[in-house]
């Protein structure tokens, strides 16, 4: 029961308590939901692969291994890639929020000019694909192939994170850029000043929706840098070992050997199932673990917008 | 609310005033327009250089489109590629399956459409009333840990739920009564979308309601105080503080969205059709996968990649200008 | 107008600054990635030049990337020709992977494309071959031998390589990795072995089993079931061939005396093994889950033991074998039985000899000193460097009996089978992918270990010994039937051009099969024929006889030796 009052907290009369008792009865059932597919991933990841083809395996190994992971792992370039990883998410949201809060900044002033102009030019691309060879031809005409840049300059900008920027700064009273204007701030006082700070709790969103964009992708590896073993990302490894471990039981000369050789039943092996678990716990640890750091600015936000009025 | 907003409606008056003396010079042509950089030339520094990004990274490539009205093949480029007129439209449109394969696009676009706004939205409401931060943020975290599942793996688990034997869907629904057979619930087409539903709901409904979980912490804080002043009840709260407080957000996010009626998704369809639903699973995507990009045929894929195109912009622009004439916040 | 040449002039350098942020990048990158190949390729010019050089070898299917000098053979071979690989695999999707790289024109230097090697020919991405492998393939040339008209284009060039020619004798499998209807081998052992041949034998017993046993280990008796999902659905759409007596060559199934190929999926066949499924399913005996399982839960199902039988091929249940080995439970195992409709067919579920001509390796327009890579290709089909690949080195990995036979002891046969061991030797590497023979060598070896009848009969244990004894045979494809003479085989092989009408036809025809199958099925006796006549009807709206057409002359072309036509 104390913990449960704790998690009420004071209350104020018996529609609260009600209230707070079915919204906290409803999170715990959300917790249990959400919770098992990750927990049960956890467990394929930790079970031995033969025994988990038989199915049945919920938030606990059956029969307990590590081997998994050092399938996963038995590649050197892993760390190698690993940094490439983290340079890329964070070089990449360091600049695309920038970039993405400035122009969000300059559509969110009712007197621009252009304002008009500028968003739809940008909504618009956001329906229209051109598709990946065109995308290719030029990427390569402007010399990103084989470049760690291409991780970084064609997704430089997303659309949808301009608009949520935008809608954000237009949120903020205008007084307060009034009042810059008039002690003599210009566009980029008030952006660095005002509008960046106060709304801190959109640039922590989008930089997770950014960052998170940025570490799972691998069809960018996969396109300009798949034969540029320095430029490998994370991501990429984890998907090599999991199309290879596809393979050997998939079609072909090596499947019949794989075949073959299982006849002694001897051999620790990889299903693509596990190794598909152990990839996925290895990649989502570090960018959930992202997120609680970002969750205090939400906090800050919280208390400067209680300042604002 | 009803405060006075003297310092705003000064200068609302002062523009009005202004304006009139402005009008006297022309308002389009080139010195108009150069005029005006010159005026707002930092707006103007700022916003070019991303106006160039996006004139090279996303409108140029766009001539290759061109592809969709030719048989392109890599090899020849598309300058020597033999042109072909409307054909891949014409393979598209009459393809009798078209209809059907344009039924459960949209079906499942909209479904999804109205599951994902409003499962996201009331989770970040619930969250927004929990009391305690620790546990808050312990359940926010947990919510969204689906999304970084791959569909591979969420297909997986969805599918093992719903198996007849030891599916954990049909021991419940077995053990409250409800039914007496187990149902093969991916063996009945007219299942399919609801099941599509759920599970992007699962998987996505954490992820999707950070943004209005952020758009809550921008809510003047004082608003509240007053409201439980005045006895607000939480409900009425919700009602008249929180939800037109991210009013704006969710109607712009909205429009965004509607532009998107032709993703239905992809991955989820493809892994969890069988035989048996395949006539309520395929989507134009799965479609495009099948006879384009499969085949080598990129210019299908390309005169697909159109068609959405303008069946996006005519949603896109629709839904902007009714919102437009409800007066609401709109795209642009 | 100073302020409006101001804003031109902004316009210019912030596109200038976005062509040297990436130009200068760039260059730096392709620079540190060219080198290896620059400063090795000075002086190619000699024949039998040494010279250290590094390719780039693509390959369209995966695996895991490497030097090929990092394996124990690669280093061997760098050796004795100076060439090293830096090999890359596939890892998404081959259509897009290699549609970028003939669309902006620059290729590795050595292409493995599996099935998308209509596009590069068609883009004149490999280079001809003919004068090279003249000059410096006398080993490629002989081993290939008869098979090199096979993949000799219409233009007379060569510019690809296929991979294992059959040379001297054709050795079949000693056990079953392909297509056959599968039985728990306890349910034999119960009925005291009997010969199963015919559908209605198998079916029966599986009855029979299911009756008394219900339920086995606790879970409910699953008497038949198989595999439909995705891409696997030939899976089930090629049993009514298989019964009929007629080997895998895909949709069409060839007539052994006019030479006419003709599509199954609506035949006498097909609704005949449709029908026993039906009735089947009206009895309760087949898996209700059957078209609507993934790959996952079919696997979890065979794994559980409660599976009495099934139609697969050998290579795709490979994972659930494992774990009913693991379950120390011999008489769960598998055994594969040669099933037909009737006795008076003979079964043709082992492949001919097969030589698929349309898949190979080839070299693209930007490999410099070519000749270089033939040179190793030759080296590597050496007969003695094809049996380092294959079976390893003598007295390490295999030993030879006093009739010059090899033979695993084993010890050796617990080194060659550590995956570890294939990967660091180099057997992964170049046992596919690469040019290499199949058969026999000279000495009349098997080329490969595993199609060597003493390394299989090593294999066997103890209750394996049993089964076999039972049916007086010495290995397990002795139940079957041998290939009957198909020098078209496998009919599935024949170029087909990307986006054609046959291959149109094949994604509309398995769309239909999917749609229609299952519920013919699992209908209502009843309305057995309706569903049938449904089926057909829907089936000959599309353009049969034009995809007939199209295989009848692939096949009557390869049997005049014209394996390339147009």
């Amino acid at each position: 029961m104390g913990v449960f009052k704790k998690l009420v907290g004071r209350r104020r009369g018996v529609d609260d308590l009600i209230f707070d008792t079915v919204n906290i009865i409803l999170m715990l059932i959300l917790i249990v939901i959400m919770l098992y597919p990750m927990l049960n991933t956890l467990a394929i990841s930790f079970n031995v692969s033969t025994d988990s083809v038989r199915g049945g395996i919920h938030i606990w190994p059956r029969e307990f291994t590590t081997f998994n992971y050092e399938h996963v792992f038995t590649e050197a370039t892993i760390l190698r890639a690993g940094l490439t990883s983290v340079l890329r998410t964070v070089i990449g949201t360091a600049l695309g929020v920038f970039a993405s809060a400035m122009v969000a900044y300059t559509i969110s002033r009712p007197h621009f000019f252009m304002k008009k102009f500028v968003t739809l030019a940008f909504v618009l691309t956001m329906y229209m694909n051109a598709g990946l060879i065109p995308s290719y031809l030029l990427h390569r005409e402007l010399g990103l192939v084989g470049s760690f840049w291409v991780y970084i300059l064609p997704t430089l900008i997303g659309v949808f994170n301009i608009i949520i920027i935008r809608s954000f700064i237009e949120g903020l009273p205008e007084t307060l850029f009034e009042s810059a204007r008039i002690d003599g701030a210009g566009e980029f006082t008030q952006f660095f000043k005002i509008a960046l700070p106060l709304s801190l709790p959109v640039i922590a969103t989008v930089s997770l929706f950014v960052a998170v964009a940025q570490w799972n992708q691998w069809f960018d590896v996969f396109i300009y840098n798949s034969s540029i073993p320095e430029l490998s990302t994370l991501q990429y490894e984890l998907m090599k070992v999991l199309s290879n471990s596809n393979a050997a039981y998939g079609s072909g000369a090596g499947a019949a050997d794989q075949f073959a050789r299982s006849a002694s039943g001897q051999i620790e092996t990889v299903t693509p199932q596990s190794v598909r678990a152990a990839m996925t716990i290895v990649v989502s640890v570090p960018i959930i673990c992202v997120y609680p750091f970002l969750q205090k600015y939400f906090v800050k936000g919280l208390t400067i917008g209680g300042v604002k009025g | 609310m009803g405060e006075p907003a003297s310092p705003l409606a000064v200068t609302e008056d002062l523009k009005k005033v202004k304006k009139p003396k402005k009008q006297r010079k022309p308002r389009n042509g080139f010195k108009y327009f150069f005029r005006r950089c010159r005026e707002q030339k930092e707006l103007v520094w700022m916003s070019a250089p991303f106006l160039i990004w996006l004139f090279i990274f996303r409108y140029l490539p766009l001539g290759g489109w061109v592809m969709a009205f030719q048989d392109y093949r890599p090899a020849r480029g598309f300058f020597d590629s033999e042109w072909a007129g409307l054909k891949h439209f014409r393979f598209l449109f009459s393809d009798q399956r078209f209809m059907e394969v344009m039924r459960n696009t949209l079906a499942m676009s909209i479904i999804n459409l109205v599951l994902g706004f409003v499962t996201a939205i009331t989770l970040a409401v619930l969250l927004n009333e929990l009391r305690n931060v620790k546990f808050k943020r312990i359940v926010q975290t947990i919510s969204y840990m689906p999304h970084f599942l791959s569909w591979v793996v969420v297909a997986g688990l969805v599918s093992s739920a719903l198996a007849m034997e030891d599916g954990i869907v049909n021991i419940l629904l077995m053990n409250i009564g409800l039914i007496d057979e187990p149902i093969m619930f991916l063996g009945v087409g007219e299942y399919f979308w609801g099941i599509i539903g759920a599970s992007d709901v699962w998987k996505s409904v954490g992820w999707n309601s950070i943004i209005y979980l952020a758009a809550i912490t921008m809510i003047d804080q004082e608003q509240y105080e007053a409201a439980e002043i005045d006895g607000a009840s939480r409900l009425q709260r919700i009602r008249y503080i929180t939800l037109p407080g991210i009013r704006s957000v969710v109607i712009i996010l909205m429009i965004m969205n509607i532009g998107y009626i032709l993703e239905s998704g992809f991955e989820a369809q493809y892994l969890l059709r069988n035989p048996m639903n395949m006539d309520y699973a395929e989507n134009l995507d799965i479609f495009v996968l099948r006879y384009g990009i499969s085949m080598a045929n990129f210019s299908l894929a390309t005169a697909a990649g159109m068609f959405k195109t303008v069946v996006s912009f005519i949603f896109l622009f629709s839904a902007n200008s009714i919102a437009k004439k409800l007066g609401e916040a709109r795209l642009f | 107008m100073v302020k409006k040449k101001s804003f031109l002039l902004l316009v210019l350098l912030s596109l200038l600054m976005v062509f040297v942020a990436c130009g200068s990048e760039d260059d730096t990158t392709t620079d540190s990635n060219d080198t290896s190949e620059n400063s090795d390729n000075n002086s190619g010019e000699e024949a039998n030049d040494l010279e250290p050089v590094t390719y780039h070898y693509f390959i369209g299917v995966a695996g895991s990337d490497l030097h090929t000098n990092e394996t124990e053979l690669g280093a061997l071979f760098e050796e004795q020709t100076g060439v090293n690989f830096q090999v890359e695999y596939l890892v998404g999707d081959l259509m897009e992977k290699l549609g970028v790289m003939v669309a902006g024109g620059s290729y590795p230097d050595v292409i493995v494309p599996d099935h998308g090697i209509e596009m590069l020919l068609d883009a004149g991405a490999f280079i001809p071959l003919n004068d090279l492998l003249e000059e410096h393939g006398p080993n490629i040339l002989e081993m290939y031998g008869d098979y090199i008209d096979r993949f000799t284009m219409t233009d007379g060039n060569i510019y690809y390589i296929p991979f294992g020619p059959t040379i001297n004798e054709f050795m079949p499998n000693p056990n079953i990795d392909q297509g056959a209807f599968w039985i728990q081998r306890g349910i034999l052992k119960e009925y005291g072995f009997p010969e199963v041949n015919t559908l209605d034998e198998y079916f029966d017993i599986i009855k029979r089993y299911a009756d008394e046993n219900p339920q086995i280990d606790g879970m409910n008796t699953i008497p038949f079931t198989g595999l439909t999902y995705d891409t696997s659905f030939f899976t089930f759409s090629n049993v009514p061939n298989h019964l009929a007596g007629y080997p895998n060559d895909g949709s069409v199934m060839v007539d052994m005396e006019t030479h006419e190929a003709s599509v199954y999926g609506d035949s006498e066949y097909a609704k005949r093994y449709l029908q026993a499924l039906n009735e089947l399913n009206a009895e309760g005996y087949l898996d209700r889950e059957m078209f609507v399982m993934n790959n996952d839960d079919y696997l979890a199902k065979l794994s559980s033991g409660r599976v009495l039988g099934f139609f697969d091929y050998g290579w795709q249940w490979g994972q659930a074998r494992i774990a009913i080995e693991d379950m120390d439970d011999p008489d769960k195992e598998y055994m594969a039985l040669p099933i037909t409709f009737d006795e008076s067919i003979e079964d043709q579920y082992i492949d001919p000899p097969a030589f698929t001509q349309n898949r190979g390796v080839g070299i693209s327009v930007d490999a410099e000193n070519p000749e270089r890579i033939i040179q190793f290709f030759d080296n590597l089909v050496k007969e003695e460097n094809q049996r380092l690949v294959m079976w390893g080195r003598e007295g390490e990995h295999y030993t030879v009996d006093e009739d010059g036979m090899f033979y695993q002891t084993e010890e050796q046969m617990a080194i060659v089978e550590d995956q570890d061991f294939r990967d660091d030797f180099g057997m992964t590497t170049f046992e596919w992918d690469w040019p290499r023979i199949n058969g026999t060598f000279s000495d009349g070896n098997a080329v490969e270990a595993r199609r060597q009848p003493a390394v299989a009969l090593q294999n066997y244990d103890e209750d394996d010994l049993e089964y076999l004894e039972a049916y007086g045979i010495e290995t397990f494809s002795e139940l079957f039937a041998q290939p009957q003479d198909r020098p078209w085989y496998p009919a599935w092989s024949t170029n087909v051009p990307q986006g054609s009408e046959p291959a149109i036809f094949a994604e509309r025809s398995e769309e239909i099969l999917k749609r229609h199958y299952p519920r013919i099925v699992l209908a209502d006796p009843a309305d057995f024929e309706d569903e049938w006549n449904d089926f057909v009807s829907n089936y000959r709206a599309l353009d049969v006889e034009a995809y007939e057409a199209f295989f009848t002359r692939s096949v009557q072309e390869r049997l005049k030796g014209n394996w390339q036509f147009e």
